[in-house]
């Protein structure tokens, strides 16, 4: 291995592959480059019975569109998937609309797509920022396109909701008791003040020791930058391009 | 349901519980790209988008293509579907018509000329000239191809 110095998003891919199950159906949506090369190495590491249903993979064969893996979802059919926002809240709401007022919004943006429905429906959603700043973990989002659990009454058809948040610096989890977003480890070599000073919500983690992730394994590094790297320069040229070279 | 006084509560008649409806998006055009079609209108289109599904839901829909070809030959490739003449109004055959996005098998993203775009759509002045030397400048969709320097690489 020429260079063993780790990007962020390399760990990134690393936590997010460590996280799947093996013989879990998931399925990653659009503009989602980590997610799929954390899928694809979880595939030929720890997982080789995981269903990787990654969109724009021309060796996944599909029927018809995004509104396929939406009917797959609606049918319980999808165990992961992967949502992102341009605000996450203490609460695991996302906010894909705007930022600012809604009527006279200071930021508009495409929108929420699927986001609300497959955030109930996929039985776990992983959220992932390529970016980990107060502006993106913020207090309560301006708009809320998608939550990660049902507040205050139940809706008929929820199946599932935020199971973990992945960042260049720690990954985050749902904690379902106390109904909130709390840090969970760090990556290699940031430690929970940089942590807390990036995010505009305390990190429910007091009085706790947080572990690190651990590094890549000589394993997870070789694949990553063979087999996944390879893979993801037909599904995400410019990603992998930026990434690898 | 705050900003959207079209969605509506309703029951299911069947499981009792109540559901949030949206009202169907019916598009007046759907303008689609296609790999292949014919003269009838049937056509073969990427399956990961969702153009079968805007054709059905169209009024009208215009199948741009990059080959015209005989009935027989509108057969789907790995990553295609087909989608029957009764939803296409219209067959328009134009060769890099996906241009400077993708044709996946035939073309990927002209990103070098994205960025050319991006860069005009910054300033009034800048967006006028790019749309005077690309779109209004060239007499014809091969006068346009042979101005941002398209090669078609086949299939």
């Amino acid at each position: 291995m020429e260079n063993k110095t780790i990007h962020p998003l390399e760990m990134m891919v690393v936590a997010i592959s460590r996280l799947l199950k093996n013989g879990e159906v998931v399925a990653t949506g659009t503009l989602s480059p980590v997610p799929a090369a954390g899928c694809l190495l979880a595939c030929c590491t720890h997982g080789p019975d995981i269903v990787p249903m990654i969109y724009g993979d021309p060796e996944n064969r599909i029927s018809e569109g995004l509104f396929e893996l939406f009917g797959l979802a609606q049918k319980g059919k999808v165990d992961v998937f992967f949502l992102s926002g341009i605000q996450i809240d203490q609460q695991g709401s996302i906010n894909l609309s705007v930022i600012g007022d809604y009527a006279k919004p200071d930021l508009r943006l495409p929108g929420g797509a699927g986001s609300s429905m497959l955030y109930a429906l996929c039985r776990r959603t992983i959220l992932f920022s390529m970016n980990h700043t107060r502006r993106l973990f913020v207090p309560k989002v301006d708009f809320v396109n998608a939550t990660a659990f049902d507040d205050g009454f139940v809706s008929p058809w929820r199946r599932g909701g935020m199971s973990h948040a992945v960042t260049p610096l720690c990954v985050m989890r749902f904690d379902g008791t106390r109904k909130r977003v709390v840090l969970d480890c760090l990556m290699p070599g940031v430690s929970v003040d940089r942590v807390a000073e990036n995010t505009g919500f305390d990190l429910g983690s007091e009085g706790q020791e947080i572990p690190e992730v651990a590094p890549p394994s000589d394993q997870e590094l070789a694949l990553l930058r063979t087999e996944v790297r390879d893979r993801m320069r037909r599904i995400y040229p410019f990603f992998a391009e930026t990434l690898w070279g | 349901m705050k900003i959207r006084d079209d969605l509506k509560v309703v029951r299911d008649p069947y499981s009792g519980k109540d559901y949030v409806v949206v009202p169907p998006v019916i598009p007046d055009v759907a303008v689609i790209h296609a790999v292949r079609g014919d003269r009838f209108g049937g056509i073969t289109t990427i399956a990961s988008r969702n153009d079968r599904l805007m054709a059905m839901a169209a009024r009208t829909t215009i199948a741009v293509v990059e080959e015209l070809v005989e009935p027989d030959e509108v057969l789907p490739g790995l990553q295609e579907v087909y989608v029957a003449p009764i939803h296409i109004e219209a067959v328009v055959l134009a060769a890099g018509g996906a241009h400077p996005t993708s044709c996946p098998g035939r073309y990927p993203v002209d990103a070098e000329h994205i960025r050319t775009y991006l860069e005009a759509a910054r300033d009034e002045a800048a967006f006028r000239e790019y749309l005077d030397v690309y779109i209004l400048e060239p007499q014809d969709h091969s006068a346009y191809l042979r101005k941002v320097g398209f090669r078609y690489d086949g299939k």
